[in-house]
């Protein structure tokens, strides 16, 4: 019976690893009742047209397959709401920012001699190179979430919705998902950006050529993005974390603290490390910029700026740790001491 | 709307209609153990047709779900693998068929009450 150990053979190619062998014992162990009870011959070789009745009853090998073969998403039908909010959200970002860019480097300029539709033509396809990659780290960032976070954790959209349920919140600290979901997502963009389009975070103008782009970090900036990478990395996987657990535990409140120290020790690094921002000249004057100040003088208050904001970043990090302790640890102990002395 | 067309579309709500019952039937049919092809004799006979690509994976699921239990015996020189309710899928098919007897009952007095209405209309 060649026809039916090739049959069998396409099978096997296209079954799901899992209970293979144990699949493939029972479509043999039907066929042979199937063609047993059709053999116009009993006890005899069947003749090949029983075979192939037989074979066309029971499927193509690819519809048998597909039949064993669990539903597999990119991103589930639970997750898939919230995936085309955060889309919506994110592409719509880039857009307006690639918008903005575009209205203060055109304003910007005294005037230039790139042709309109050259012009034209760069700003479609700056934009829709942003818009790409905004969805595919979007898409990414869904298709890990939803591979990494067992079904019975996801949060069900549809799930009856309790009005008590809001006089727990506070208690349980419960997470927002969409929330945690666009901070993955933004987490995900920034390493991109700082690992592979560092020199696209600069000052972009139209020069004769074109669109150009000066970056304004300088070298002294690539020491600390291992630091800054290791500690994205840190939130993405608190993040997941949570989702799964569906609401802030107390080790997630100290991780969330000891990634907050690492961001403050990486920030103090960078305060009283060497500046990082250094403006290039040619895009000063191609800015039309107030001549009177040099290109190095604008660099140093660049510089005083950016570290006087990471300072005050600091002082925010700080202000969330201790806030997080004491709600995790100190509150909830003195509301119980509260209702015991009532 | 053309024949074909109604003919479509009146067989393709037929088989969802029957992809709600098929469970109860099988379940119905597995107090006394039965191998995949003797199931689906056992159906056919009783004027269910259950096709062989829907039939063999529904049982491995109804099985994941606790629903059947299951064991491979070799017999006339052919292993096969034989299903039969579980105690989980005894109570489950009894709850089941309570819940068919009622929709049955209420699609039954809706139907005759659209027949009713029509009647009086002529």
């Amino acid at each position: 019976m060649k026809l039916i150990d090739l049959y069998l053979d396409e099978v096997r190619q296209q079954l799901p690893l899992k209970n293979r062998g144990d699949i493939l014992r029972e479509i043999q162990s039907t066929l042979m009742d199937m063609i047993e009870d059709r053999n116009p011959n009993p006890g005899q070789e069947p003749p090949n047209e029983t075979l192939i009745a037989v074979l066309k009853e029971f499927g193509s090998p690819q519809q048998v397959a597909r039949q064993y073969s669990a539903e597999n998403y990119l991103i589930g039908p639970r997750m898939f709401p919230l995936y085309l909010n955060v889309l919506k959200i994110v592409l719509f970002v880039i857009a307006a920012f690639n918008i903005v860019g575009v209205i203060i480097a055109i304003v910007s300029q005294s005037g230039y001699n790139t042709g309109v539709f050259e012009t034209i033509a760069q700003i479609l396809g700056s934009l829709f190179s942003s818009l790409f990659t905004g969805f595919g780290i979007v898409t990414l960032s869904f298709a890990s979430i939803e591979r990494t976070t067992p079904k019975d954790w996801k949060f069900d959209l549809d799930q009856e919705w309790q009005p008590e349920q809001l006089l727990k919140t506070e208690d349980k600290q419960q997470i927002n998902v969409p929330g945690l979901a666009i901070e993955i997502t933004l987490t995900l963009i920034f390493i991109a950006l700082l690992n592979f389009f560092l020199d696209r975070i600069g000052i972009y103008f139209l020069s004769d050529s074109g669109w150009v782009s000066t970056p304004i970090l300088n070298d002294n900036f690539l020491r600390y993005i291992p630091w800054i990478t290791a500690y994205a990395v840190f939130d993405i996987a608190l993040n997941l974390y949570l989702i799964r657990k569906g609401f802030w535990d107390n080790s997630s409140v100290l991780a969330k603290v000891f990634i907050n120290l690492f961001k403050i020790a990486v920030s103090f690094a960078i305060i009283t490390g060497p500046d990082f921002i250094s403006v290039n000249p040619s895009a000063l004057v191609a800015l039309n910029f107030d001549q009177t100040l040099s290109a190095s003088s604008l660099s140093r208050i660049l510089n005083i700026i950016l570290k006087v904001l990471v300072g005050l970043s600091i002082f925010g990090l700080v202000i969330d740790s201790g806030k997080r302790l004491y709600d995790a640890f100190l509150k909830g102990k003195d509301t119980r001491f509260e209702i015991d002395i009532d | 709307m053309s024949d074909t067309n109604l003919q479509i579309q009146t067989q393709s709500l037929v088989q969802e209609l029957r992809r709600g019952v098929i469970i109860l039937a099988v379940l119905s049919q597995l107090h006394e153990e039965q191998y995949g092809y003797s199931l689906m004799k056992l159906l056919e006979d009783q004027e269910m047709q259950i096709d062989q690509g829907t039939l063999y994976p529904l049982l491995r699921r109804m099985e994941e779900q606790n629903l059947l239990e299951s064991n491979w015996r070799v017999e006339s020189s052919r292993p096969r693998r034989y299903y039969q309710l579980s105690e989980f899928g005894e109570k489950v098919l009894q709850e089941m068929a309570t819940e068919w007897l009622r929709i049955k009952s209420t699609v039954d007095k809706l139907l005759s009450s659209k027949k009713e209405n029509e009647n009086e209309t002529h």
